[in-house]
């Protein structure tokens, strides 16, 4: 009984953190690629679209592992399509309502969340064959993961684009401060521009192959060198016992 | 009934069920959004007409024309006490890359051009337009007739809601 529970502790850890880190939908998947470099332009923008898309991702995988059970294999993918268009929907209306700044910034990008590969792979993928649980644990993990990736591509280039940080321009509900960190003229407006997105993506996935290719490397190393040492060890094991049974003939 | 027909039923009715479950949502989302959504509405219009025309100015109610256009819908007369000094233009319009919807100001005495405020934009390329094409234009750095700027089918939307906006101030005049 512990161990069970002990694994299922486990399980849900690794459950919520393989969409941080071994499988972001954005860096490791290259899922959504289009609001991530449409959005990207402010650090709050990201913020904003990483939290709408976080919402609709819970809500989406929620409902649909609750039905899974009751969903025929021959209308599951109408099914999901009709479930997170509604997600989309509410939370585009809210979004209008509550925070009208935010819905003029990703204008069509909230829209857009329906057509996202990311939201409709999970259900598809996870949530279809999952408990409720784990289908949330996996969408809040996903969602986080994304939100994370697409506000780092923002901090590089709200900062690299505008030389500054700006907030309460979009959450009007906190007041307007600008950290202007890089003079003004100094700042690279190239940044600012779907090529800045794409060369800022590019470089975040060419960072991360190169940790993911030194890892491997260095594993490589350590299991050659592992080879080598045991190879060693019983060659000399085996020249010890033909010298002690020349010893003994 | 064979047990394929049943199954198709059964299919038919989940799926109806899912929509309309669906559409009750969205209706009740939309039930209690859409006075705040139409507030929101209202106050950016305001703050609209205070971009162009500045502070100090009263507006009238919402006016329609008598003429029926395409992109403009109605307007409002812009007083400085009892002078007329402009006319603003809610117009609306769409293309293949979306909605965008604008409030136009006009001089009252003239058909020359004030301003423009953006009340809603859901173009796909919704930046560059605004920042390479509507701010200048708002700034006169840019001629209205200039289209190309990186969101060229949009610019052409703006500009011909603009231009509608002017031709609807002419019917204002002669009356």
């Amino acid at each position: 009984m512990t161990d069970k529970i002990k694994r299922e502790k486990g399980y849900t850890k690794a459950n919520f953190l393989k969409g941080l880190f071994v499988e972001n939908p954005l860096f490791v998947s290259i899922l959504g690629t289009c609001p991530a470099l449409a959005t990207t332009k402010s650090l709050e923008a990201a913020i904003g679209m990483g939290l709408l898309f976080t919402i609709v991702l819970i809500c989406s995988n929620v409902l649909v592992s609750l039905l899974r059970k009751l969903i025929p294999e021959e209308i599951r993918t109408p099914s999901y399509i009709v479930i997170i268009a509604t997600f989309v929907t509410m939370v585009k209306m809210f979004t209008n309502a509550f925070l009208p700044e935010l819905y003029s910034t990703l204008g069509v990008f909230i829209s857009l969340i329906v057509v996202n590969c990311i939201v409709l792979g999970r259900a598809e993928a996870y949530a279809s064959k999952n408990n409720v649980f784990d289908s949330f644990i996996d969408a809040l993990g996903m969602g986080i993961g994304y939100t994370l990736a697409i506000m780092l591509m923002a901090i590089f280039r709200e900062f690299l684009g505008t030389g500054a940080f700006t907030f309460g321009k979009i959450f009007t509900f906190i007041p307007e401060v600008k950290l202007q960190i890089i003079p003004k003229g100094y700042e690279i407006s190239l940044f600012q521009t779907p090529v800045g997105a794409f060369i800022v993506f590019a470089l975040i996935l060419a960072v991360i192959a190169f940790i993911r290719n030194r890892k491997a490397e260095l594993k490589f190393n350590l299991d050659k060198q592992e080879k080598i040492r045991k190879a060693q060890e019983a060659k000399l094991k085996a020249a010890q016992a033909a010298a002690n049974n020349g010893g003994n003939k | 009934m064979d047990s394929q027909k049943k199954h198709y039923i059964i299919t038919a009715i989940t799926l109806g069920c899912i929509a309309a479950v669906a559409g009750g949502i969205i209706g009740l989302t939309n039930m209690l959004t859409k006075d705040r959504i139409v507030q929101n509405e209202k106050n950016k219009i305001k703050q609209g007409i205070t971009e162009i025309f500045g502070e100090n100015v009263a507006v009238s109610e919402e006016k329609t024309l008598s003429n029926s256009y395409k992109y403009v819908q109605y307007y409002y007369e812009v007083k400085s006490g009892d002078k007329l000094v402009g006319q603003v233009f809610r117009t609306s319009g769409s293309n293949m890359y979306g909605k965008i919807s604008l409030m136009v100001g006009f001089d009252g005495n003239s058909q020359v051009f004030k301003g423009l405020s953006i009340v809603t934009n859901e173009q796909t390329y919704a930046t560059t337009l605004v920042e390479n094409y509507i701010v200048p234009v708002n700034d006169g750095n840019r001629d209205i007739e200039d289209v190309s700027c990186g969101a060229t089918y949009g610019a052409k939307l703006v500009r011909d809601m603009i231009n509608e906006a002017r031709e609807a101030t002419g019917e204002l005049m002669y009356d």
